[in-house]
């Protein structure tokens, strides 16, 4: 009886620690598909669950469509490279959806070696009444067979089933960080840390490789590829951000190998703001064109920037996400945050940026009011229908009462990875192992 | 004197972060290396150009800022990759010893710590000659002004003894010049207590720092 109500009291114990958290759940890509009616997920462990939006009912007029789990599939599984005696993560790095030409939905997922093209389909008919077997697939036998008749489809219970339909590997020396979905549908582009390669998606031994930097002699690397996408609309233009704190944008009409760019975006140093770590907290950690084509968007550690495609002296515009962990630097650096690699999103209109922080704090600016808003994600403000309080980091002072100093803030929950509905707002944010989705009030 | 002190101990932690890298899951990263070997690189200039700016007024430049010497391991572990590790920890500021004003601290310092009969008597040889380059430390003093980073840093710092790996060629290079210094110096008493023994703390010198960076990039 007594040792009932010790696992009892375990059992909720473990139940309530809602910290607990394994590894392989942690959420690493999550991204909306070209309609926003999917959202995928990819996780460390390898996983991509995939969430479907509910066709909104007319009995439910003021309840918009919530997303439930559509299919989950494991992507990739861990693989050892015996000849460099390494193991090769299955987490997955990035998903991006093709657009949708059938009834099927298709999406590519990569780990750091080896991109997969999947395909997601519905099945919820079957056949039945096969001449040859029965209904539980047994073969007859030939001499009980007296008629026949034609099968015919009969609906069964919805399954989704995702199969791979195309393996791209061994094609990437260096750790894939990015892949692109080119504009003619036809070629899509994968970036690891020196090289990017351009694959058709019907060919799977052989790729181009369109951009290369990989020093002749090693010890020269000074910079490496951070992050690469495809223009949205012009399918021969592409951008690669460096480590450095710069993009190229090529052409890939220009030359084979788009080594040299054609365009340079940089921003020169700013002096007073050199410190130690300058160089590492510049290294830019995603890049994005803006939905017209006409910017781009990139985040770097302690910023985001909007760059105009014809100005490549500085950015248009450049926005502090947390300025205050400036100065704490050093203590980023002991415990590795300073190497977190925040992504960033546009919103369908673009006029609104997200990007995420620390402490699950995740930043929305508007780029015409020039206002900004801090929310957070988290168990607590997240009942469903509450609305998000807005939160405010105290960078020292007197702290007001709801104000979270600098020294609180909690780095291990971050929001790395956060996606925008393309059209709509609704938002998806991913805060290490949970994923939160937000929409915006109804009135 | 203070950004010296932060210098060194941001140089110590990137080799740290360097060598834990290759131990992680998925192989070394290439950006982690590099951006690694960036804050060394920056550490090290830092730290050099400060002890110029303190050595300006008036005080001799000693001649001998030779790597190799300042470089004191002071335990003799069997294992190859503790072998590695010894190697980095070298007394942290031997050229303070330099400077007049402080040339009686180390011994003071160093006295109540137990079991550290090498040092003791190499301080007390060496102080006294004209070799600068070979005076040991002010472990006491790093070891009072260095935080909890550190402390984590000793836990961690018993990685599996693992000759080979992903990078055999980092390990041999790094084992090699280390392995020489190792030689030269009596092994202490492995009971020394863990707080001096086990910290990360590292001199590398200019073209001992150099190999470094560039064998970590260079694969």
């Amino acid at each position: 009886m007594e040792e009932d109500i010790d696992t009892r009291k375990i059992n909720n114990s473990f139940l309530r620690d809602h910290s607990y958290a394994t590894e392989a759940d942690i959420i690493s890509t999550v991204e909306f598909n070209h309609t926003g009616e999917l959202l995928a997920t990819g996780d460390k462990g390898g996983r991509v669950v995939i969430f479907q939006r509910e066709q909104e009912s007319k009995n439910q007029v003021h309840r918009r469509g919530e997303y439930n789990v559509y299919s989950t599939f494991q992507s990739h599984e861990p693989e050892f490279d015996y000849l460099k005696s390494l193991e090769i993560e299955e987490k997955i790095n990035k998903i991006r959806w093709l657009p949708q030409q059938n009834a099927a939905y298709f999406l590519l997922s990569t780990n750091d070696k080896t991109v997969k093209l999947w395909k997601v389909s519905e099945r919820d008919k079957r056949p039945e009444g096969y001449n040859l077997k029965d209904e539980e697939g047994r073969l007859r036998d030939p001499a009980t067979i007296t008629t026949l008749r034609v099968p015919v489809l009969r609906p069964m219970d919805l399954m989704v089933e995702a199969t791979p339909r195309r393996v791209f590997a061994n094609a990437h020396t260096y750790h894939i960080n990015s892949i692109s979905v080119n504009s003619d549908y036809e070629t899509y582009m994968s970036a690891d840390d020196l090289r990017i390669n351009l694959w058709n998606f019907e060919i799977t031994n052989q790729s181009f490789n369109i951009v290369d930097i990989k020093p002749a002699n090693m010890e020269e690397l000074t910079e490496v590829i951070t992050a690469a996408e495809f223009h949205p609309h012009h399918c021969n233009t592409f951008v690669y951000s460096s480590s450095k704190g710069t993009i190229r944008l090529c052409d890939m009409r220009a030359s084979a190998l788009c080594d040299r760019h054609t365009k340079f975006f940089e921003e020169p140093e700013d002096p007073s703001n050199r410190s130690f770590f300058s160089e590492i907290i510049s290294s830019i950690s995603d890049v994005k064109f803006s939905h017209s084509g006409r910017y781009i968007m990139t985040r770097d550690y302690l910023t985001v920037k909007v760059w105009d495609l014809n100005m490549e002296n500085r950015p248009m515009e450049t926005y502090q996400v947390h300025d205050y962990l400036r100065s704490k630097l050093c203590s980023l650096y002991e415990n590795d945050c300073i190497f977190d690699k925040f992504e960033c999103v546009w919103n369908g209109s673009d006029s609104v940026i997200m990007t995420g922080s620390y402490n699950n704090f995740f930043r929305m600016f508007d780029r015409n009011t020039k206002r900004d808003v801090t929310l957070e994600a988290s168990r607590e403000n997240s009942k469903p229908r509450a609305i998000l309080k807005p939160r405010k980091v105290c960078v020292g002072g007197k702290r007001r009462k709801d104000e979270i100093s600098v020294d609180s803030l909690d780095f291990s929950k971050k929001i790395l990875h956060t996606a925008w509905h393309p059209s709509e707002n609704i938002i998806a944010v991913a805060a290490t192992n949970n994923l939160y989705i937000f929409q915006d009030k109804v009135n | 004197m203070e950004v010296q002190k932060e210098a060194q101990r941001i140089m110590t932690l990137s080799v740290w972060k360097m060598y834990h890298s290759r131990m992680q899951r998925g192989g070394l990263r290439l950006h982690r290396s590099l951006q690694l070997s960036l804050v060394m690189r920056s550490a090290r200039e830092l730290y050099l150009s400060a002890k110029v700016e303190a050595h300006e007024p008036g005080a001799p430049l000693p001649p001998a800022r030779s790597p190799d010497p300042r470089l004191h391991p002071r335990e003799a572990e069997a294992a190859a990759e503790a072998a590695l590790l010894d190697g980095e920890q070298s007394s942290p500021e031997p050229m303070d010893t330099q400077e007049a004003p402080r040339a009686e601290e180390p011994p003071a310092r160093c006295a109540p710590r137990p079991a550290k009969v090498s040092r003791k008597r190499r301080s007390s040889s060496l102080s006294d000659g004209g070799d600068a380059g070979l005076v040991p430390s002010k472990k006491a003093r790093l070891e009072e002004e260095e935080e909890g980073a550190s402390s984590e840093l000793r836990d961690r710092l018993q990685p599996p003894a693992q000759a080979e790996g992903a990078f055999p060629n980092l390990a041999r290079v790094l084992q090699r010049r280390f392995s020489g210094l190792l030689n030269c110096s009596p092994a202490a008493p492995p009971t020394a207590p863990p707080a001096c023994e086990a910290k990360p703390v590292c001199r590398p010198a200019d073209s001992m720092l150099n190999v470094l960076v560039r064998a970590v990039v260079a694969f």
